[in-house]
């Protein structure tokens, strides 16, 4: 009874005990802080590439993509009705963007894409922007600006399939409803009205849609979100280099073409948001001259992609459908492999399937690397804890020695005084391992928020830097079972720290602690 | 009063002070019965505490055995002296030693905390505080029980200091120079304490250097060159 007693009378009497608590508090909370950090770094990694991609990716790794993808796609489907949910082809080149009344231009990497199907196979459809306020309105397909015309109501509206579409979004999300500005849902605010009091409607000429990486047209503000300078539906001109199947630059040369500005993507991948534009598929194939063409001998080459983006059906293991899809793949490759042309067997000779982990498996082992690295750093450092706690006990028990002494004269044996050091130590941990771990998670969760207090006192405190880090937020994600071990180990290291003194104590002989000074 | 407690027979102790051995007690043999009240008697530095000590289980002599109601004391382990120092013997310093961290009352019930575990003092912590208010109450002390040892007299540490000796009901005390480190007056006071407990049939042993306060003793003995003197 003694010990627990000693215990609380020590924890409440005994400030200086204060400095070994405060230095578990700090420790904890960083390394959680830390784990936090790059786990939830490791997390929006592995999520956003698997909502980006999809579960399996076919790929030749080539700009001229391969032939021969609907039919694959076809065979994969009746051969793994179990196996696959979905499957869409996609082409990926690259080529120049430029607003047309702004002469604005970018680099961007252009992707082709079945707008459905895309959304099929991955989150895209969360990343539209427009889509969410209008949903159903974004389309890849040929359309006009939409424009704000004087409705009979005598209201300044959209037209009605839009201003429809609004109403819904509003009817099923009124809170966020009644916080969004005309601005934030443009072409609302930012002011194009049909000249002479005219009824809502669409102008200019149907154009192609094309939708846009957000950082590719929106400015980022300070505070993380995006001012919208371009009108929805306005012309923008994009410049594309088709290839030819031998992978050189067609006899046409660089193409360029106007598009409609249909809607925007917002990934939080700011690698994929600075850089993607997203096309009709069948339309971007034409412009490649990716699309079926006549040869000279009278003979047709193939319809080419450049990937092929696989959705497993839930629970499946993506590795072990790898391994299948892959099956498929072999056996329709040797089936039609007699009537390809030298051209199309090289590149389907390329055609491999990865998991969304080997996707991106050197960017992902990389990040664990580096997650172990500074937990392993931290932890080092978190010593400095062991050894204030080390440092602080050695005094107490030096100071307390006479102490020790009247409590081995009363009966106390040498392992009780030990456990009561030791004891004294884990309390020491509890208590800074609930401050910290309860400090780190409020940091954690307001992490965002404290950095752009910094950054509001000065910008160049920012020290998240989307451009480097890929998310244009700090990702966190506090693991249970992390948070517990971090907790553990405070506690095992505090009572590491005290158990030398402990022992210390447990040896002092009564006799020379009773005439101690 | 003719049942002996505690007998001590030919004990040892040196001390290594630097290259010197200090030949402390030489051979010193005590018999004390039950109900007595004991004055050890000897100059400063004769061994007076070093004596008590060991006959208290709180030392260990280098040669010599000691014997608590027939049972030699040093050959049973640790764990018997632990349980000897808790339970059957009560010590009262020169110096107090009470934990300033606890007040009066706590400081009394630390013998008691140490005999019980946290199940054990679940059931039996009430009696130890009622017995430790009686206690208090028969130093003097009932008033000053929430109080913390510096703010009290040196009497009054000293008094709770018997109190906290006398808690677990020993069946002897050891006084080592009770009143050393007090006036006159105040010594009185404690000494009157120390004879009603003797009244009631307490065994104490008091090392003292003062011949005035060994005269309360009902025998005394000197202890002269390591060695026991009647």
């Amino acid at each position: 009874m003694y010990k627990l007693f000693l215990i609380l009378r020590y924890l409440r009497r005994r400030l200086i005990i204060l400095l070994p608590i405060i230095a578990v508090w700090l420790c904890v909370a960083m390394v959680l802080i830390v784990v936090s950090v790059m786990g939830g770094f490791l997390e929006m990694v592995k999520e956003r590439t698997r909502g980006l991609l999809s579960d399996l990716i076919v790929d030749n790794e080539t700009l001229q993509g391969f032939p021969y993808y609907q039919e694959l796609i076809d065979e994969l489907k009746m051969e793994l009705p179990d196996l696959v949910e979905a499957a869409t082809p996609a082409i990926y080149n690259y080529g120049i963007l430029r607003v047309k009344d702004y002469n604005y231009t970018k680099p961007v990497q252009v992707v082709g894409i079945r707008l459905d199907e895309f959304q099929g196979v991955n989150d895209f459809e969360n990343a539209l922007y427009y889509d969410r306020y209008y949903p159903g309105t974004t389309t890849l397909q040929k359309q006009q600006q939409p424009v704000s015309g004087l409705a009979e109501s005598g209201k300044w509206l959209l037209p009605e399939e839009y201003e429809t579409a609004f109403a819904g979004f509003r009817d099923r999300n009124r809170a966020e409803a009644a916080k969004l500005t005309p601005e934030m849902t443009s072409p609302h605010g930012v002011g194009r009205y049909r000249p002479g009091f005219a009824a809502p409607g669409f102008e200019g000429d149907p154009l192609w849609g094309i939708i846009v990486g957000t950082d590719i047209i929106n400015r980022r503000t300070d505070k993380g979100t995006y001012e919208r300078e371009f009108r929805r539906g306005c012309e923008m001109i994009l410049t594309l280099l088709p290839l030819t199947q031998q992978g050189v630059i067609s006899a046409s040369g660089a193409l360029t073409v106007p598009m409609r500005y249909a809607d925007d993507s917002y990934t939080r991948v700011y690698d994929i948001d600075r850089l993607c534009v997203y096309v009709d598929f069948e339309y971007l194939q034409d412009l490649l001259d990716m699309e079926p063409q006549e040869r000279v001998d009278g003979g047709w080459t193939p319809a080419r992609a450049s990937q092929i983006l696989i959705k497993l059906r839930d629970g499946q293991d993506s590795f072990a459908a790898r391994d299948r899809v892959t099956a498929v793949w072999k056996a329709f490759f040797h089936r039609i492999a007699p009537k390809l042309s030298p051209e199309d067997e090289m590149l389907m000779s390329r055609v491999k399937t990865e998991t969304w982990q080997q996707r991106q498996q050197t960017y992902i082992q990389a990040v664990e690397k580096e997650k172990i690295l500074v937990l392993i750093l931290f932890m080092v450092i978190s010593l400095v804890a062991v050894v204030v706690v080390f440092c602080v006990f050695y005094l107490i028990v030096s100071h307390k020695t006479r102490d020790i002494g009247i409590i081995k004269s009363v009966g106390a044996s040498p392992w009780g005084v030990e456990a009561i050091f030791v004891a004294y130590g884990a309390a020491v941990g509890l208590f800074g391992g609930v401050a910290g771990t309860i400090t780190g998670v409020i940091f954690v969760r307001h992490i965002n928020e404290l950095q752009e207090a910094l950054a509001w006192i000065n910008p160049n405190l920012r020290v998240w830097n989307p451009e480097v880090y890929a998310f244009d937020r700090i990702p966190t994600a506090v693991d249970g079972v992390e948070a517990a071990i971090i907790f553990v180990v405070a506690i095992l290291a505090s009572m590491i720290g005290a158990l030398i003194p402990a022992i210390q104590a447990g040896r002092v002989w009564p006799v020379k602690a009773l005439r101690y000074e | 009063m003719n049942e002996p407690i505690l007998t001590a027979t030919g004990l040892h102790k040196s001390y290594q002070m630097g290259p010197e051995l200090l030949r402390v007690l030489r051979g010193a043999s005590v018999t004390v019965q039950r109900g007595e009240w004991l004055a050890v008697m000897g100059a400063s530095g004769s061994g007076k505490s070093t004596l008590l000590h060991i006959l208290g289980a709180l030392d260990v002599p280098d040669e010599g055995t000691v014997r608590f109601n027939g049972e030699e004391i040093f050959s049973q382990g640790v764990r018997a002296q632990e349980r000897m120092r808790n339970r059957s013997v009560g010590f009262v310093f020169q110096f107090y030693h009470l934990l300033p961290e606890l007040n009066v009352l706590e400081n009394i019930l630390l013998p008691a905390m140490v005999r019980y575990s946290v199940l054990g003092w679940m059931r039996e912590g009430k009696g130890a505080r009622e017995y430790a208010r009686t206690v208090l109450e028969q130093v003097g002390l009932e008033r000053r029980g929430h109080h913390r040892p510096n703010e009290l007299s040196g009497g009054e540490r000293q008094r709770a200091a018997i109190a906290r000796a006398l808690v677990n009901q020993p069946e002897l005390l050891l006084a080592d120079e009770p009143t050393g480190n007090l006036d006159a007056k105040t010594g009185q006071g404690i000494l009157a304490v120390l004879q009603a407990l003797n009244a009631q049939g307490q065994t104490i042993v008091m090392v003292t250097h003062d011949p005035s306060v060994a005269d309360m003793a009902h025998r005394r003995v000197q202890l002269v060159e390591g060695r026991i003197k009647t």
